[in-house]
């Protein structure tokens, strides 16, 4: 499936939250939960179609924060809450680009 | 959570009741499909991605003909619940291995503002324990017959 770069970036992010999710609730539960294997081969394929330099980048910002990309809404970065500049609107952004917010550095994501 | 408090939740053009697919993966596709029309997500794509992904977990056939395929994902800005109906029942991998007739999509952002994700699973799980009320419900013509049926007939 063809898909934008960011698009692969907020799967990885979406399967990598939730392969957490069940790790702390195997550990509430006491039992292991079947299928974690494959999830996690899920997310390694996926990872083969993003750049290293971008994976890097996810990682670093993943050492700080729980979420390492944000949506955007009005014009706003939902990590920190900074206003995005003006060249970031739709019309000057490009599908294979990354764009991080320039106060927190986390990768943004524009839902609408 | 309180059962008018789910019924808020849900939207008559969030209400498949006749639903036409046969497979697991064509029953998500029409799911995700009045999310798109309504303009509550950007990618299709990415929504029945993050959907089937957690189904290699295990199967969100929860028994009883009834199905809860639950997902977050970034995709979404607001918790979002989609209601099928589907009369013929689809094999959707039921801990039972009984057909599944009601389904209940459910998509909530990773943050939601008022934590309602995990509330609304578990509030949706109850209200079909009921086996009259899920027959009910399983019945229901349109919307309005529905909320009628899940507020306890």
């Amino acid at each position: 499936m063809t898909r934008n770069l960011i698009e692969l970036m907020v799967l990885y992010q979406d399967l990598d939250l939730m392969l957490k999710e069940t790790a702390e609730a195997e550990a509430t539960m006491g039992f292991e939960m079947e299928g974690r294997e494959k999830l996690r081969k899920a997310m390694d394929d996926i990872a083969k179609n993003i750049s290293p330099r971008f994976l890097r980048t996810y990682q670093r910002l993943h050492t700080r924060f729980k979420r390492p990309i944000v949506p955007v809404q009005n014009d706003v970065c939902l990590g920190c809450f900074a206003k995005l500049p003006t060249s970031y609107g739709e019309k000057g952004r490009k599908d294979q680009m990354i764009y991080t917010c320039e106060q927190c550095g986390r990768i943004l994501y524009w839902v609408e | 959570m309180k059962i008018n408090e789910l019924v808020r939740i849900l939207k008559p053009e969030l209400f498949i009741p006749g639903m036409q697919s046969g497979t697991k993966p064509a029953v998500l596709d029409e799911l995700v499909q009045p999310l798109v029309t309504g303009g509550f997500v950007r990618s299709k794509g990415l929504v029945i991605e993050t959907l089937s992904k957690r189904e290699t977990l295990g199967s969100t056939g929860i028994g009883k003909g009834v199905a809860v395929p639950h997902c977050r994902t970034l995709a979404v800005s607001d918790l979002h619940i989609v209601v099928g109906i589907s009369k013929k029942g689809v094999d959707f991998d039921a801990l039972d291995k009984k057909p599944a007739q009601l389904f209940f999509l459910i998509v909530a952002p990773p943050l939601d503002g008022n934590n309602l994700y995990l509330p609304v699973l578990g509030k949706v799980v109850e209200s079909v324990r009921d086996s009259k009320l899920r027959q009910a419900m399983i019945a229901a013509p349109d919307f309005g017959s529905f909320l009628k049926a899940i507020q306890g007939g």
